[in-house]
């Protein structure tokens, strides 16, 4: 079951922030889910193949052509922040 | 002005066709009716005017409305989430440009859960739409907006996703038809996606006859989805025959066992009689699997849905935080922009690819998916058609269980197993319970044989009205 | 210092020569201005979905030939999930556990090899632009096709990885798989290296190597990291396994800061995409552009035309070159003469065209044409030259160029016999050195004759003719 370490450190590999009370309840609520989850281990699946998605079997490729998406400056424009053509970012590392 | 609410969207399409509806009067007959109904919430937003459609279908005219994860281009589209609140789409789903194709009229948005996690409509961030048998009740969910609004007649049809029975769930809530198409019979592309691997576009109607016209419009490859399928797109209106003779129906022992309310039991048992008298064959059948469903369900979508709502991070559109640095840009909008359930699945999602767990959790559960997929293919061997219940109960009430996620989860019972092995599903209306809530009956078919689930439903409407009755409100 | 045994493995990114990016048709020509070439697709935007692009595939399966690995019939891409500012989507498509080929070997020129361990396909980040307090995001690049090429750790010093990387880059751009362009960012390197006690089977702790922007760089911080560690290690203080920057201005590593986390990047297949079969067909295809590597050229090269060893290096250097030579060799069996021409006038004149190769019209056949009447004095150094540049863009007929433009060579006696004593008429003080005993005051002489042809006369014959008429 995931300690409350393991929820800073899941919260911190997705990058949301949380208050250490976000952190114990949304900790035992998971407890909750995972105990339930944890029934899959009742089943025996060495030898079973896991499925990794459907109608794997068609080749499906593009054609390497160009087309200009004519979205560029809308793109821009839902930027919440931009400089000229560019995406505007508060600095990387602080 | 006529009375549209107990047309048909065919119906509504033939006297247009026959000029004697206009196109407009249609449109805003039902932006009237959003209007005086705005209190079920089953709206983000209507448009004063229809998007343009041009081309020409059987379906020409008719308005209709679109799940708010859908991305329709020059129109905000949020999921229901405060991080894209005020994100504009700047193209075209597929299924969006069909519909335009096809002549039908774009009315606007509907309510969801956010980001389609949810059963009841409820995490929503414009609040929670309501359902119109019984406005203190949930509409269902993820797609609770589009059926709330299909059964209360604001809108002859909408298109809905389903993801873990959020067509199917809500429909039969609702007391409308909701179907979920064959894994790659329709394009995802535009649609935002859950979890990718099991998401599927469909449409929410009042009966099977619009539902098949529909599906002739949505359906087919898109070289724009590498997942969807080159198999060619029947004319599905050719199955609206009234005709089960023969047919055999499997009724899997797991659905009928513990925790189903005794009325929803008896409806579709109902359902089962009405289709013997017809002719068709009913034999119990074994999905072996079934209780390990939502388990693997909540592995494998919440593990796709938090790789998926990665992109979410305020750098490029939707809701950006103040921040003096990257780190905390991303951590503050999120954290603001995600709701409480949103941050569970994405958690769950997250801490089950993680290094350490990905064996136990995520590969076991692509283990038995394919064990579930194997119990249908086994089931398929023996049966035409699988029927069972929607969902355990009917509608509940708001708030019910928004403190147990679990319960949520496990109300998904009957619908998940269905997008796990990615074959077809539809909920469609078989009775009423005592206090007047809808009760909906589960189709289940063979990989793209949603034929035979449309001509089983449809043969069933011939001899019932269920999906005839309309909610009283204004 | 005690005596170590050093452990070198390269992990090299190339970007693939194809016109539209990996995942959608946005251009790859990332020199256009700042996000101009993206579109919904490759800037993560909600709901769009990858579609693959099959040259990216065809490129890289000629790749894993030309590194005789072994091609796995049936790949599938997964999600690298981590969150940085120039990955849109926040993960990057790339191949994990089953990537396009494995187990490959580059042999290089000094006759050493190293085994490649594995080459996969992935996406390409954009691009940073950093600023005093802020940062600027241009996503051109995003989703440039990149093939990863991990070599095994089999490379055993600072020159055996330079080599390496010299013949990979020359692989490369001969089987036209990617320009390899370092500065440019199509190429790029990383080093991990180790180092062990002699004889040793255990493995020292690896540290990783970034930031070298050249060949030779990578060489330098390969040394500098290996004293390093030699120095360290001697003096008995532990290696830790970190990443390294290289400082090229100041020549040396350093520790890069770590971040504050351990990488965990939850790989999982990508749903979006299906399994890819590699037929075999796509592999057939491919065996044409492999069918003989450089390095082997090269040694053909020497052994069949006699060549040099410099001339042949020009020549296998590009494709194009090689190929031209060899047929030019069929029309006029005079390689040493074919290949002079080819690596004087004809590269002379090639560098200037923006276009380089796309702009040569001219078939090699017509071109060993020009350098047979070279060799059998119809034409002079000079004419030969003009005759080339004006038939290099057009394929016009050659024979038809000397006629117009009157080029062919004045060799005649009878002809030449009177402009020489024109000359030596007109040029007395020339005519007195000479007698004088100054022998080059002849060649103001043979000018004088050749201004007076516009360059057509044989050099030769009027050098004879004059020290014939200077007798007298």
């Amino acid at each position: 079951m995931p300690d409350k370490k393991t929820v800073e450190y899941v919260a911190m590999l997705s990058r949301i922030g949380v208050s250490e009370e976000e952190a114990q309840y949304l900790g035992s609520q998971l407890s909750k889910i995972l105990e339930h989850i944890d029934k899959l281990k009742e089943l025996n699946v060495d030898d079973v193949k896991p499925m990794r998605g459907m109608n794997l079997n068609n080749n499906i490729f593009r054609d390497d052509t160009v087309v200009d998406s004519k979205t560029q400056e809308n793109i821009l424009k839902n930027a919440p922040s931009r400089e000229g053509n560019y995406f505007k970012i508060p600095k990387v590392i602080d | 002005m006529n009375n549209l609410t107990s047309q048909s969207g065919i119906q509504i399409a033939e006297s247009i066709k026959n000029n004697k509806l206009s196109e407009k009067d249609a449109y805003s007959f039902f932006s009237g009716r959003i209007k005086k109904n705005a209190g079920i919430n089953a709206f983000v937003e209507s448009y004063a005017e229809p998007i343009e459609g041009l081309g020409d279908s059987a379906l020409k005219g008719v308005p209709i409305a679109i799940k708010d994860n859908i991305c329709i281009k020059g129109k905000k589209i949020t999921c229901a989430s405060k991080i894209l609140s005020s994100h504009i789409s700047v193209y075209d789903a597929t299924v969006i440009t069909k519909l335009k194709a096809a002549g039908l009229k774009i009315i606007g948005t509907t309510n969801m859960d956010e980001f389609a996690f949810g059963s009841s409509t409820e995490n929503s961030c414009y609040g929670p739409a309501k359902n119109p048998w019984d406005i203190t009740r949930v509409p269902g969910g993820s797609s609770g907006g589009s059926a709330a609004a299909v059964s209360a007649r604001l809108i002859p049809f909408a298109l809905g996703s389903d993801t873990g029975g959020s067509i199917r769930q809500p429909a039969s809530f609702c007391g409308v038809v909701g179907f979920k198409p064959t894994y790659g019979r329709v394009s995802r592309y535009g649609l935002i996606a859950f979890g990718s691997s099991l998401d599927q576009i469909g449409p929410i109607t009042t009966d099977f006859i619009d539902c098949a016209h529909l599906l002739n419009i949505i359906c087919g490859f898109d070289k724009k989805d590498s997942t969807s399928s080159p198999i060619k797109t029947p004319d599905f209106s050719k199955s609206l025959k009234d005709d089960v003779k023969g047919l055999k129906i499997g009724m899997p022992r797991q659905y009928f066992a513990k925790g189903i309310d005794e009325e929803i039991k008896t409806a579709v048992l109902q359902v089962s009689n009405i289709l013997k008298e017809k002719g068709a064959q009913i034999l119990d059948i074994d999905l072996p699997h079934t209780e390990y469903a939502v388990a693997t369900y909540y592995i494998i979508g919440s593990s796709e849905a938090s790789s998926n709502l990665q992109r979410f991070d305020g750098i490029k559109y939707g809701l950006r935080e103040p921040a003096s640095n990257l780190m905390d840009v991303y951590k503050k909008s999120r954290a603001a922009g995600f709701g409480d359930e949103s941050k569970r699945r994405i958690f769950l999602g997250t801490y089950s690819l993680s290094s350490g767990y990905y064996d136990a959790y995520y590969v076991r559960a692509l283990k038995v998916r394919s064990l579930i997929k194997k119990d249908f293919d086994d089931a398929f061997k023996k049966v035409d058609l699988i029927l069972t219940p929607t969902s355990p109960t009917a509608a509940f009430k708001m708030g019910e269980k928004a403190m147990d996620p679990l319960s949520m989860y496990l109300s998904d019972i009957y619908t998940i197993s269905v997008n796990l092995a990615g074959i077809p599903a539809v909920s469609f209306p078989c009775g009423f319970a005592k206090n007047n809530l809808p009760i909906g009956a589960q189709f289940i078919g063979r990989e793209f044989d949603e034929e035979m689930l449309i001509r089983a439903g449809y043969s069933y409407q011939c001899v019932t009205d269920y999906h005839k009755r309309i909610p009283n409100i204004a | 210092m005690q005596e170590f045994d050093t452990v070198i493995g390269l992990e090299v990114h190339v970007q693939l020569n194809t016109n539209s990016k990996i995942f959608c048709p946005c251009s790859t020509n990332f020199e256009n201005p700042a996000n101009t070439n993206i579109c919904p697709v490759c800037s993560g935007y909600p709901g769009v979905l990858p579609v693959f692009n099959k040259q990216a595939l065809l490129l890289a399966i000629r790749v894993a030939l030309a590194l005789k690995c072994r091609i796995n019939s049936r790949i599938y891409f997964e999600r690298k999930n981590y969150f940085y500012p120039d990955l849109p989507k926040n993960y990057q498509i790339s191949q994990y556990k089953m990537p396009l080929g494995e187990n490959g070997l580059l042999n290089l020129p000094a006759g050493s090899s190293v085994g490649i361990t594995r080459v996969h396909l992935e996406e390409d980040a954009g691009k940073l632009i950093h600023k005093e307090n802020y940062s600027l995001v241009d996503l051109n690049r995003t989703g440039t096709p990149l093939l990863e090429i991990v070599s095994n750790p089999d490379i055993t010093s600072p020159q055996e990885a330079f080599d390496y990387l010299t013949s990979l880059k020359l692989i490369l751009q001969y089987i036209g798989a990617s320009e390899c362009n370092m500065e440019k960012g199509s190429l790029r390197c990383d080093a991990n290296v180790s180092l062990k006690n002699k004889g040793a089977k255990e493995l020292g702790v690896k540290v990783e190597l970034k930031n070298m922007n050249t060949f030779k760089g990578v060489r330098d911080a390969l040394e500098y990291e290996i004293s390093r560690q030699a120095r360290a290690l001697t003096e008995g203080e532990k290696i830790f396994q970190e990443t390294r920057l290289w400082d090229a201005d100041r020549q040396k590593t350093e520790v890069m800061r770590s971040k504050e986390e351990a990488h965990d990047y939850r790989y999982f297949p990508e749903p979006d995409l299906l399994d890819f079969f590699v037929e075999e067909k796509f592999i057939e295809n491919e065996k044409q552009f492999v069918s003989e590597l450089p390095l082997d050229k090269y040694k053909r090269f020497l052994d069949a035309y006699k060549l040099q060893s410099l001339d042949a290096d020009v020549l296998i250097s590009e494709k194009f070159l090689a190929d031209y030579f060899e047929e030019a060799v069929k029309e006029f069996n005079e390689p040493k003469k074919i290949c002079n021409f080819i690596t004087g006038p004809f590269l002379e004149l090639v560098n200037t065209f923006d276009g380089r190769f796309k702009d040569v019209k001219l078939s090699a056949k017509s071109f060993a044409k020009i350098v047979k009447y070279f060799a059998g004095g119809l034409l002079n150094n000079l004419t030969a030259k003009k005759v080339l540049a004006l038939s290099i863009n057009t394929n016009a007929d050659i024979d038809e160029i000397i006629k117009k433009e009157g080029l062919s060579q004045m060799s005649s006696e009878s002809e030449l016999q009177s402009l020489v004593d024109e000359a030596v008429k007109e040029s007395p003080k020339a005519v007195k050195e000479y007698t004088e005993g100054k022998s080059q005051a002849i060649m103001f002489l043979v000018g004088a004759v050749m201004k007076k042809t516009k360059g057509k006369a044989n050099p030769k014959v009027v050098k004879e003719l004059l020290e014939k008429a200077l007798k007298k």
